[in-house]
Formats: structure tokens, C-alpha cells, sequence
């Protein structure tokens, strides 16, 4: 058991696996794991929020921005969660493998926190382009994984804090030489036949040039050499064979190692940020959605056909209805239209991370509200014609109700609201998630 | 030199910080105990918000999710390092390197890409989801990377070639 575990670290060793670049490398990972949960949890309370919680209405843009890094920085933890869990893995076998039942318990919330990691990354990925392969429910799952990683991560840190302060600089990690400097508990024994064979070298001998059986050597001299002879058994050979193996050139090994994982990251953000950053459209080659590119120049989340609108929004005696307590307003397209217009620029901002500027003109939704005697501190319960949906009745805080911006939207890009975007009419505000959005309006309702 | 994973005594270099302060305890002992009631809290909110039968289905995903990095993607990676080790020991190091660096681009792409396209084959919900050809993208993509790591070899070479002269 010993020599297996001590076999397998040996076979997985190398100079770009040990404590230092895991401080490295784990510090970025670290501080992209952060971002994604603040991000997220601001994306989560924007859509579930507690009745006391108001929220920014300005910069118009500030969900895009969160929710463009939310995405981003998940993007860019796959290589370098990867890279992490590539540099501790001599850590996988440790003789003897739990010293203690804290020692056990910590182990075991890495197991967890490692597979939580990385189906949270990856389901994460799957849902930027709406595909749900998975036995469970994508978003609420998110959410209690999302809790579960922060909290693994901050035991994780406290547990390793010692390591990461000895780490943290490279001068304290590295001898003159260049060779890390290992810790104390983490050192491996050579192996029987590594240690005979440094012995031979020493004396400038190589085992296969003492096979001559004419000749006689000094006992020390023949144990070394029968102690080099690799051992019986398929495991020990192929550990033997492994140990035999070149090590690699430890500058080569570092600099290689993070130029990679560098590149990598720096390639998976650029060719897909470009779906929530324009300047990038040009490069964007994988997101999953394109600037631009949609009915009225924009993408769609949720079609007209998906959502069982195409009659009753494209019917002639389609309506938006406003109500406060027993006031009551019904409005057609035309008198809608007949009201003052505005224009406004609000970008639509999806959870799934894709977002695009888009300019809007309709009816302010103030104006609208305050024809039903809506005053200041009142939200809004606006429904859609959508048959079904989690996201057909939809919750509006009074911050977003008397914004100016804020409007209920007729045209998009200068032409005609799209069906695919909400025709007759949908809900535009400053700084709120896309599914919040509401398209194909029905009812208003002012909560006094 | 010191023979593959030798023993090399912890050597204390210079100004190494001490570690374990006081402060230090401190903090480990607010990290430790409020990253064990976030994780509580987490498992809280799981059960609160979804079914047993979806929790055994997620636990199956976390299981797979190891055995796949542990049991499969860990020991490939190990194998061709030893491979490349073995069988590149008269290329220079750096080089082998920057081979090894190309793979490493062209594999992450790979992993992130391929849902993507099996997604797209199975039909998206709107023709704005998936617009783009991933497969070419991503072939072209695998066809750069190795025009780029043989342009950096090439310099490479060149410039140690000149320094050594």
C-alpha cells in the first residue's frame, strides 16, 4: 500500500506540480470563483427578491455588466480549474492516506467541493446555450451549489492558510538551484532501486554496464547492483519504468505550464465574451449567440410559437389593460400609439450571459401608470399573454415604475416590435434581467 | 542531479513568514466555521427547493464528475506526459513545452465546443440560439493552433540557435 502510494506520487510528479503553482494558479481560480458568486447572487435576488431589496436603476447597463462577468469568469474557470486540480494532484496519494478524522473530514469536503465545482462550471456552460442534459433542475441547483462552493472554498482557504502564506511568494518557493521547495510532510522517499542507482552514479557506474558475470565486484558494489534491477511483479516494473523516465526540465516545465493555462483562459474569454462585449463581435467565434443576429437585429430567448402567443398577440382585439384597485384602463395599440413616445437606449441583458444595446420607443411607463392614480412608492404585478412560463407574471419594484427610462415598448432599432420580441407591446427597464423583460403584455396591475 | 521525485529535505529559506499566527488562527477559524455554515445553508436550500429524486440525480452527476477527472482525464494526462518524457528525451524541453501548450489550448476548446455542437445537431429552441458553425469554428481553431506552436518552435529554435553562437 505504502510503495503503491508512494509509486503513483512519484509517477505523477513533476516541477510544475506543487504547492506554489496551486497558489498561483489557485488565487486567479479563487478570485474568478468570487466574482461568478456575487454576480450570481445579484442575478438571483434580481429575479427572486426579498420584499425589503431595491435595486440600482442606473447605470442602464449594470446587469449586462455583472451578468456579461458572471458568464465570463465561468468561461475562464475550466482552464483554470483544470490547472488547479492538475497541480495538487500528487496530493491524491498520500501514505498514509487519512491521518486523522479532521484530516478525513477536510479531504472529504475536497471531493465535494471538487465535484460540485466542476458540474456547477459545466451545467453553468450547458445552460448558455439552453441545454439541459442534466437529472435535475439547472437553476435551483445553481443557487445551493453556488453556496455549498463558496463555503467549501473559504474551509478550503482556512484550511490550507499556513501552505498559501509559505507560497505566496516565489522567492520563498524556490531554492537557489530552482527546485521547489517541498514541505516537510510532503517529501517522497525515492524508491529502493532509485536510491541503489544514485549510489552507482555516484561512483560514476551504470548497472547496465556491470552485467559482465566473468566479473567480480565488492559486495557493497553487487547489492547496489541487484538493488537497482527493476522489482518483480507488472505495478513495481511499470513504477520502475516510470521512475526511469527523464525528468523534464524544470524552468521548461513551469514557464510551459502557465503560458498555457495562460493563453488558454486568455483565447476561451476572447472568442466568447463577444456575445456581452461588442468590441469583441468580430472575434466572437464560439458563444453561443451573436450580436446583432435576430428579429429586429437582436437575438431571442423565448419565440412567440414557444410561448403559444401567435393569435392572441397578433389579434385585432388585443388590449393592455391597466388596473389600481378598482380603477381600471384598457388601451388598444392605437391609443397606446397616440400617447406621447419616448425613445430610449436599454440593453437586453439574459441570465445566460448574452447581451446587446438595443434602442426602444414607446409609451413611458409612468405616464401609463399614473393615468390609474399610481403614486410613487408602488410596484407593479404585469402578466403576459403566454399561456404558461415561470416568467409569464412577472414582479416590478417601484424603482424601475417611476424610472423615466423605463417604457412599455412598440418599436425596436426603428422598426415595429417584433413578434419574436413582444409585439404589440413589452416591458423595457433599466438594469434588470431579460426574462424579466416581459413581452406580449396583458395586464398591469398597480399594488397599492 | 537529483534523481525523479527524490528526497529533498525542507530546506527553511530566507524571510519565509512565520504562518500560524495568532492573526492566522483567527482567520482560519472564521474562514473554517463560516464556510461549514455556508455549506450547511447550501444543503439546506438543495433540499428546500428540490425533489429527493433530483437530489440522487445530481449526487449520480457528482460521483460521474470525479470518476471522469480522477479515473480517466487525470491518468490520460499523466500517460502522454510520461509518454511525450520518454519519447521526446532528444527534443529540447522547451519545445516539448510549447507541444504540450498547444494540446492544452486545443483540448479546452475542445471540452467547452463539443456540447455546443451536439446541442446545435439536436435542434435549438430559436434560430438566434447556436448560430454559428462550431465544428468548422473549432476545426479551424485545432488548424491555428498548430500553425501558431510551429511558428513559436521555429523562432524558438532559431533564437537559441543565434544566442548560442
Amino acid at each position: 500500500m505504502r510503495e503503491m502510494l508512494y509509486g503513483l506520487r512519484r509517477a505523477v510528479s513533476s516541477p510544475n506540480r506543487n504547492a506554489r503553482t496551486a497558489v498561483v494558479i489557485g488565487r486567479l481560480l479563487g478570485a474568478a470563483f468570487t466574482i461568478c458568486l456575487f454576480t450570481g447572487l445579484y442575478s438571483h435576488f434580481l429575479q427572486d427578491p426579498a420584499s425589503w431589496m431595491r435595486f440600482p436603476t442606473s447605470p442602464v447597463s449594470l446587469y449586462r455588466f455583472t451578468q456579461g462577468i458572471h458568464i465570463t469568469s465561468g468561461i475562464a474557470c475550466f482552464p483554470l480549474l483544470f490547472a488547479k486540480l492538475y497541480a495538487v494532484m500528487p496530493q491524491l496519494f498520500k501514505f498514509p492516506p487519512i491521518k486523522s478524522v479532521v484530516e478525513g473530514l477536510e479531504r472529504g469536503s475536497i471531493a465535494i467541493f471538487v465535484a460540485a465545482s466542476l458540474v456547477e462550471i459545466f451545467t453553468g456552460l450547458l445552460d448558455t446555450f439552453q441545454y439541459y442534459p442534466e437529472p435535475f433542475d439547472f437553476r435551483q441547483t445553481h443557487f445551493a451549489m453556488a453556496i455549498v462552493i463558496g463555503g467549501s472554498l473559504a474551509v478550503h482557504i482556512g484550511v490550507k492558510l499556513p501552505l498559501i502564506q509559505r507560497y505566496w511568494l516565489k522567492k520563498n518557493s524556490y531554492d537557489a538551484n530552482g527546485d521547489f521547495i517541498t514541505p516537510e510532510e510532503d517529501v517522497v522517499p525515492p524508491s529502493a532501486q532509485q536510491t541503489a542507482r544514485a549510489r552507482l552514479a555516484a561512483q560514476d557506474l551504470d548497472e547496465a554496464g556491470l552485467r559482465d558475470p566473468a566479473l567480480v565486484y565488492s559486495k557493497g558494489l553487487t547489492d547496489d547492483v541487484v538493488a537497482s534491477r527493476p522489482p518483480r511483479g507488472v505495478v513495481g516494473r511499470v513504477f520502475d519504468w516510470i521512475d526511469r523516465t527523464p525528468q523534464v526540465d524544470k524552468m521548461s516545465s513551469r514557464r510551459g505550464f502557465f503560458a498555457s493555462i495562460g493563453v488558454t483562459t486568455a483565447a476561451v474569454v476572447a472568442f466568447t465574451v463577444g456575445q456581452s462585449a461588442t468590441p469583441f463581435t468580430g472575434i466572437n467565434f464560439f458563444a453561443p449567440r451573436k450580436n446583432g443576429y435576430g428579429p429586429n437585429s437582436l437575438p431571442i430567448n423565448r419565440s412567440a410559437a414557444a410561448a403559444q402567443v401567435l393569435e392572441t398577440a397578433m389579434s385585432p382585439d388585443w388590449t393592455l389593460t391597466v388596473t389600481r384597485g378598482d380603477a381600471s384602463n384598457s388601451f388598444t395599440l392605437e391609443q397606446l400609439e397616440a400617447m406621447p413616445q419616448y425613445e430610449a437606449a436599454l440593453p437586453i441583458a439574459c441570465v445566460e450571459g448574452w447581451s446587446q444595446m438595443a434602442h426602444w420607443k414607446g409609451v413611458r411607463l409612468h405616464d401609463l401608470v399614473s393615468l390609474v392614480g399610481a403614486t410613487e412608492p408602488e410596484s407593479l404585478k404585469v402578466t403576459s399573454l403566454e399561456k404558461k412560463g415561470g416568467y409569464r407574471i412577472m414582479l416590478m419594484g417601484s424603482e424601475y415604475v417611476h424610472d423615466p427610462s423605463t417604457l412599455v415598448a412598440l418599436h425596436l432599432n426603428g422598426e415595429r416590435l417584433d413578434i419574436e420580441h413582444g409585439y404589440p407591446a413589452r416591458m423595457i427597464a433599466p438594469g434588470r434581467p431579460g426574462v424579466l423583460q416581459t413581452k406580449w403584455l396583458s395586464t398591469i396591475e398597480v399594488l397599492t | 542531479m537529483s534523481a525523479p521525485g527524490s528526497a529533498r529535505t525542507a530546506r527553511p529559506a530566507p524571510s519565509v513568514p512565520a504562518g500560524g499566527g495568532p492573526a492566522t488562527t483567527i482567520v482560519r477559524t472564521a474562514l473554517i466555521s463560516l464556510g461549514v455554515l455556508a455549506i450547511v445553508l447550501g444543503a439546506w436550500v438543495l433540499q428546500d427547493t428540490v425533489s429527493t429524486k433530483q437530489i440522487w440525480g445530481l449526487v449520480s452527476w457528482l460521483i460521474l464528475a470525479v470518476i471522469i477527472h480522477d479515473g480517466i482525464l487525470s491518468p490520460v494526462v499523466a500517460a502522454i506526459s510520461i509518454a511525450m518524457r520518454r519519447a521526446g528525451h532528444r527534443i529540447p524541453p522547451a519545445v516539448l513545452a510549447i507541444l504540450q501548450g498547444g494540446v492544452v489550448v486545443g483540448a479546452v476548446f475542445t471540452l467547452i465546443v463539443v456540447p455546443e455542437i451536439v446541442r446545435k445537431a439536436k435542434g435549438p429552441k430559436n434560430y438566434t440560439v447556436t448560430p454559428l458553425d462550431y465544428g468548422l469554428h473549432l476545426a479551424l481553431l485545432w488548424a491555428a493552433v498548430a500553425v501558431v506552436t510551429a511558428i513559436v518552435v521555429v523562432v524558438y529554435l532559431r533564437v537559441t540557435r543565434a544566442r548560442r553562437r
